[in-house]
């Protein structure tokens, strides 16, 4: 078998739904940006796309963290038998046992374990406003700049988590 | 009649969405909180699947503040115009304090 089942859920949570939820972020900051100059406007163009962009990343972002934290993190956290010298089933294990890679856990895995969970949070309370306020977001410049925001910290921080994570992947990958 | 006329009251003042964007700023800082509360060793969410560990019962608890403190929020506000400045202010230095402690260099003051 090519990948294993391991594997494939590893690339769904990274590629599938985090790479899926950071084009979203993306294309909503995009929307957000573009209307700037749109104050007063009657009505705007764009403000459903806008909360279709902000709810797909808010439900994408929720699976992705659901996935990591209750798919991928316990096979990843498994402690190997006693006795094991091959490690490479047992990825926290395998990059805890070299000082050069330990970061990877300590400092990688550790903080993708609940920063992306903020994004999740954030990135819901903006889809429920554009969902509720549809072109009032695009039209009132607090309320879009808020949202802007709110969103960009949610691409910052996904971002930086999908980086750890390929990190860590790269050097102890699920397999 | 009366509900649809209350509803477009509802949408047409801002509270509901700054109810949303406080309660995302509060849920920010309760992940930071607990994560910080765990790592000082004064409170530990139980655990709520063991394969996953300690971080299912903190992300959890997390979660329940956030929409609890949502909730709370939108039942106070959603009628009312609320002035953006200071809880856009307060939103966003919740989630910097709250993103502070998830970042494992600020576990290494404690």
């Amino acid at each position: 078998m090519l990948f294993s089942e391991r594997s494939i859920w590893t690339m769904v949570h990274g590629i599938g739904l985090g790479g899926g939820a950071l084009i979203g972020l993306a294309a909503a900051l995009f929307y957000l940006y573009a209307a700037r100059s749109s104050d007063g406007a009657a009505a705007l163009p764009g403000s459903r796309a806008l909360a279709g962009a902000t709810v797909l990343s808010a439900v994408l972002l929720w699976l992705t963290v659901i996935v990591g934290t209750y798919v991928i993190f316990p096979p990843y956290r498994v402690t190997p038998p006693a006795g094991v010298t091959d490690l490479s089933e047992f990825p926290r294990a395998l990059v805890l046992a070299s000082p050069s890679t330990a970061w990877l856990h300590s400092f990688a895995m550790e903080s993708k374990e609940h920063m992306p969970w903020i994004a999740s949070m954030l990135t819901t309370a903006v889809a429920f406003i554009a969902v509720r306020y549809r072109s009032r977001v695009l039209q009132n410049s607090s309320l879009r700049s808020l949202s802007m925001a709110l969103l960009a910290i949610s691409f910052a921080l996904v971002a930086f988590v999908s980086l750890m994570g390929m990190f860590v992947n790269k050097v102890a990958p699920l397999d | 009649m009366a509900t649809t006329s209350l509803s477009m009251t509802s949408r047409e003042v801002n509270g509901s969405a700054m109810a949303a964007l406080l309660g995302g700023g509060i849920g920010a800082f309760a992940m930071g909180a607990v994560v910080l509360l765990n790592e000082a060793g004064l409170f530990a969410a139980p655990t709520l699947y063991a394969p996953a560990g300690g971080v299912s019962g903190r992300t959890t608890l997390a979660t329940i503040v956030w929409l609890m403190a949502w909730a709370i929020l939108h039942n106070r506000w959603k009628g009312r115009e609320i002035a953006p400045g200071r809880i856009g202010a307060a939103t966003l230095i919740l989630i910097a304090v709250g993103v502070l402690g998830t970042f494992p260099p600020v576990w290494a003051l404690l």
